[in-house]
């Protein structure tokens, strides 16, 4: 008798979640088996990137990172385009930095403005992300939610303290939720069970289960979305049946170990090739944990994040 | 000042005790309380943090630190933290009822809620007295006092191999004359051996002149580390004569173990906390021996259950291996001591008897639940667990167990909790909550106004406020509700239960979203514990025959409430049985029966203990149990279909914008 291969048995599937609207929306989820284990099952839409753009010009960036928007950091509108038209986004990323309490502070009325600028200059998908800060963002994103009702906008980080009101605001004009916890299984799912006690329906939810680069505890973060997937897929547990989005730019960048130049530690290597490398490989490990949206910075980095996406699932 | 001027002493007068105590400008106020012998509820142990020492300073002037504990309000109001003042002038004090310890309390019937479980022993206390008329001593017959009372004992009730203490011995030539050649003799046994033929050694402890058979009385103890409890009881007839309970006078130390144990290493730390539990155990004795009119000479002996920690600080023994790993007792087994050199105040002839320990936080208290529920006698298949400030399981049958402590918290018996106080009179116990305007219906123990929450009382405020929808399954406020009831307190969002003019301590009684996670952490703990024991053997919760609850928490708890919020498995209501305090139960019945004194001794040995602060399968099922009922609805099917059915009836859950 021939070797057979043994095969997990799945008994459960990632729901399908369509995000943006018209022709450029997308649709992610859907997997039947673990990440690019299509020998096992299927996953019949392939994961896809958001590209990052901030509402202010980012200052902490290393040149690196700046160097392919030259000229437009200072314009969300213009940036969003030329993500789209030179690099080919299928979806956006709006970082709302200026909000920040502990920054810029910019107020709510101001920020939902640009939110809405940009949702107008773009057909893709758009992904409005605020600053964590639960008040700031409860303010700042229900606005949002309202002036641009009709946009289909998918809202983050929505977190325990902030997804009553913010879901609200959500099932009330019809956006996406990303519902936000820190790193742990048990606290994914208590949020969606939430935010299904509110009312969310399940089709206006997806997962942040909180990411980190390599070198920062991606191993922890990628045993928990594993675990995630294990008890979606294999133990039937439908409140952590959906797909998962990795906001993974921010946190590759911010490094130490992104921004350090040469000259201050040669052994470091070319700085421009180890942050975009550093930002792809953690990307890469996200995905291979089950991640089905990642959000990401670097144009190199995605080319080299597609290109793998490309080879894994080639028939 | 630059004098240094002779320091003349201060006086204190503490109300409503009606107590002086002269201390030294500059004393803390809390220490000189506790010196005072009055007993303030400090939970941190005087730390600052936990705000529960609040004193009002009548009169006199203190120098306190100010925390946040303590607000604008109540600092106008002359309240100050006692922990965090010191005395300058001479004072009066006022202890409000809120802060206080209070001593002896509790005179209320114990409602009987089951019956004694343990089957199958005689009554047969270990503590016997005989009756014995000697012939007087003639010159053809002058053996020693000694010899005439063993051939005497020997010859009417076929009692050799005798041990006599030397105290028994110094009493027997004036007792022999005095009773005119007929005196009473005690007689004690301790555990056999589990070995088979092992031989008992009955051992004379007291003689007493002429015939005292009919005051043959012991005392049975539960020394809690929140509460201690005790019983009074008749050895003839197998009585309990009368009850008490009071709060350990250790709590001013500290609320949990660990606290206290990191006292005792302070110098002269461990002998303050060893007096401080004696106190409380000689207050609760004394107000025993009054409702019963006994004299404490009648004591044969003192049974004592307490965990770990609590039975080494009682000896006297440093408990301070016990909480560095890999956590060591002193003894499992403690051979009887002198009561009366503990500072217990009974006659010198009592021994004081302590359960044997089988870890160092599963201790003699659970043995005696054990015990004292028959767990050890039958093959049921039993989940066992005691609900007290540590949270100890056991599962097993006759023929293996295995146990665990939970590191719960105080939280079942009011502790870090607002309002949180032990289940005595005026403590609210039973809660409902009209559907339709949100205001609640409260009862309280004995009828009383209201002075605080009980354990009970807590697991059914809150399975009754997240069936209302009041509270979201995790335990946090709706906060857009029509009522008043909810509102922003000092410690963030809670809901009125009794409103100042209603209770007995003239403020609202509330309960806070800080009690509530307090309380799910303590219950996830529990649940955590079951779920991670179980399968460290093999089994399910679905798969236990019975389950029985220890606790010293309340008349009674409701089963399907604590099912409600996770903190009992979701299992029919029939397979459920609450003792009461079980510690004290084992303690009462070892009292009434030899065999089931050896029993604990098998007990002890039997049981498996399991580590879980070092198990990472218990951290795994505590995150996924912080949630009401738990964050895997299929465990609690009853519970998330009622949920579900009563979100569906009740559309106030969902916002409007």
């Amino acid at each position: 008798m021939a070797f057979e291969v043994p095969k997990t048995a799945y008994s459960g599937q990632i729901k399908e979640i369509k995000l943006g609207q018209g022709d450029k929306a997308v649709t992610v989820g859907g997997e039947s088996s673990y990440p690019f284990y299509l020998f096992e099952g299927e996953m019949p839409h392939l994961p896809r990137i958001a590209m990052e753009v901030y509402d202010c010009p980012p200052e902490e960036w290393p040149e690196a990172a700046l160097e392919p928007f030259a000229g437009v950091t200072d314009d969300p509108v213009a940036w969003a385009k030329k993500c789209l038209s030179d690099y080919g986004a299928e979806m956006i990323c709006l970082q709302l930095l200026s909000t920040d309490p502990n920054g810029l502070d910019r107020g709510a009325d101001e920020a939902a403005e640009v939110v809405k600028k940009v949702a107008d200059a773009i057909d893709v998908p758009l992904i409005v992300w605020g600053t964590a800060n639960h008040d700031k963002d409860t303010e700042v994103l229900r606005k949002v939610a309202e002036l641009c009702q009709d946009k289909s906008l998918i809202l983050g980080p929505v977190e325990e303290a902030d997804h009553k009101k913010i879901g609200a605001a959500a099932i009330g004009y019809q956006h996406t939720v990303v519902a936000s916890t820190p790193i742990d299984i048990n606290l994914a799912k208590q949020l969606t069970i939430l935010l299904g006690n509110l009312g969310v329906p399940d089709e206006l939810i997806v997962m942040d289960p909180t990411v980190s680069g390599i070198g920062y505890g991606i191993e922890y973060c990628y045993s928990v979305m594993e675990r995630m997937r294990m008890a979606a897929l294999t133990q039937q547990d439908d409140k952590l049946q959906f797909p998962i989005i990795c906001n993974i730019a921010k946190e590759t960048w911010k490094t130490k170990e992104a921004k350090i130049s040469e000259a201050e530690d040669p052994r470091m290597g070319d700085v421009k090739k180890r942050g975009i490398l550093l930002e792809a490989m953690s990307a890469m490990a996200m995905l291979l944990a089950g991640g089905d949206v990642l959000i990401m910075r670097h144009p190199e980095a995605i080319k080299l994040v597609r290109e793998m996406i490309a080879e894994l699932t080639k028939a | 000042m630059t004098k240094a001027a002779p320091k003349k002493k201060v006086k204190v007068h503490f109300n409503p005790d009606n107590v002086d105590i002269a201390v030294a400008p500059g004393e803390n106020l809390l220490q000189a309380a506790i010196a005072a012998g009055v007993h303030i509820y400090a939970s941190c142990g005087g730390a600052g943090t936990c705000g529960t020492c609040k004193v009002l300073i009548e009169k006199g002037q203190v120098e306190t630190t100010r925390t946040e504990k303590l607000s604008e309000e109540e600092f106008q109001q002359g309240l100050r933290q006692a922990c965090q003042s010191r005395v300058l002038t001479d004072l009066t004090v006022y202890v409000p009822v809120e802060s206080r310890l209070e001593k002896a309390v509790l005179s209320r019937e114990q409602k009987r809620v089951s019956e004694v479980l343990a089957a199958g022993w005689r009554f047969k206390p270990p503590l016997s007295k005989f009756f014995v008329e000697l012939p007087s001593p003639t010159p053809e017959d002058n053996t020693s006092d000694l010899s005439r009372l063993l051939r005497g004992l020997r010859q009417r009730f076929n009692l050799s191999n005798l041990s006599v203490d030397f105290e028994a011995v110094k009493k027997l030539a004036k007792a022999l004359r005095d009773g005119n050649w007929k005196v009473t003799v005690t007689t004690l046994v301790t555990a056999a051996k589990p070995r088979a033929g092992d031989r008992r050694r009955p051992r004379v402890i007291n003689i007493e002149p002429g015939d005292t058979r009919e005051k043959h009385y012991s005392l049975a103890f539960d020394i809690g580390t929140t509460t201690v409890c005790g019983q009074l009881l008749e050895l003839n007839r197998g009585k309990v004569i009368a009850e008490g309970i009071a709060y350990n006078g250790q709590i001013s130390y500290g609320e949990d173990v660990i606290t206290r144990i990191n006292h005792c290493q302070k110098p002269g730390g461990l002998k303050k906390l060893q007096q401080a539990v004696v106190t409380t155990i000689n207050g609760v004795i004394k107000e025993l021996l009054a409702r019963g009119r006994v004299s404490p000479d009648h004591i044969g002996h003192v049974m004592v259950a307490g965990n770990t920690t609590m039975t080494q600080i009682l000896l006297g023994l440093d408990p301070k291996y016990l909480r560095l790993t890999p956590y060591t007792p002193v003894a499992n087994f403690f051979p009887p001591v002198e009561a009366a050199s503990l500072g217990i105040k009974v006659g010198e002839q009592a021994s004081l008897f302590t359960f044997p320990a089988v870890a160092s936080y599963v201790g003699g208290d659970i043995v005696s639940g054990i015990v004292g529920s028959g767990v050890h006698q039958r093959k049921t298949l039993t989940f066992f667990m005691d609900i007290g400030t540590n949270g100890e399981i056991v599962i097993g049958n006759s023929d293996w167990m295995v146990t665990a402590s939970c590191s719960a918290g105080p939280a079942f018996e009011g502790g870090g909790i607002k309002h949180g106080i032990v289940a005595t009179e005026g403590a609210i116990e039973e809660f409902d909550i009209d559907r339709s305007n949100l205001e609640p219906k409260v009862s309280t123990i004995g009828d009383a106004k209201p002075k605080g929450i009980c354990g009970s009382g807590l697991i059914n405020i809150v399975a009754g406020l997240l069936e209302a929808g009041v509270i979201g399954q995790n335990g946090k406020f709706n906060r857009d509700l029509p009522t008043k009831r909810i509102r922003r307190g000092r410690d963030g969002y809670e809901y009125v239960l009794s409103r100042a003019p209603e209770t007995q301590i003239g403020q609202d009684i509330v309960i806070t979203e800080v009690d509530i996670d307090n309380l799910m952490r303590a219950k996830a703990a529990m649940y955590a514990g079951c779920q991670t024991l179980s399968k460290s053997v093999g089994i399910g919760c679905a798969d236990f025959e019975q389950v029985i609850i220890a606790g010293a928490f309340g008349n009674n708890i409701n089963i399907e409430k604590s099912i409600t919020i996770g903190l009992l498995p979701d299992l029919p209501p029939d397979k459920f049985i609450f003792i009461g305090n079980g510690s004290l139960l084992g303690a009462r019945l070892t009292s009434f029966s030899t065999d089931l004194l050896d029993d604990a001794r098998r007990v002890a040995q039997m049981m498996t203990n399991f580590e879980l602060s070092e198990n990472v399968d218990f951290m795994n099922n505590y995150m996924a149990a912080l949630f009401l009922p738990h964050t895997e609805a299929s465990a609690f099917p009853t519970v998330s279909k009622k949920l579900a059915r009563l979100t569906r009836n009740n559309p106030r859950q969902r916002i409007v914008i």
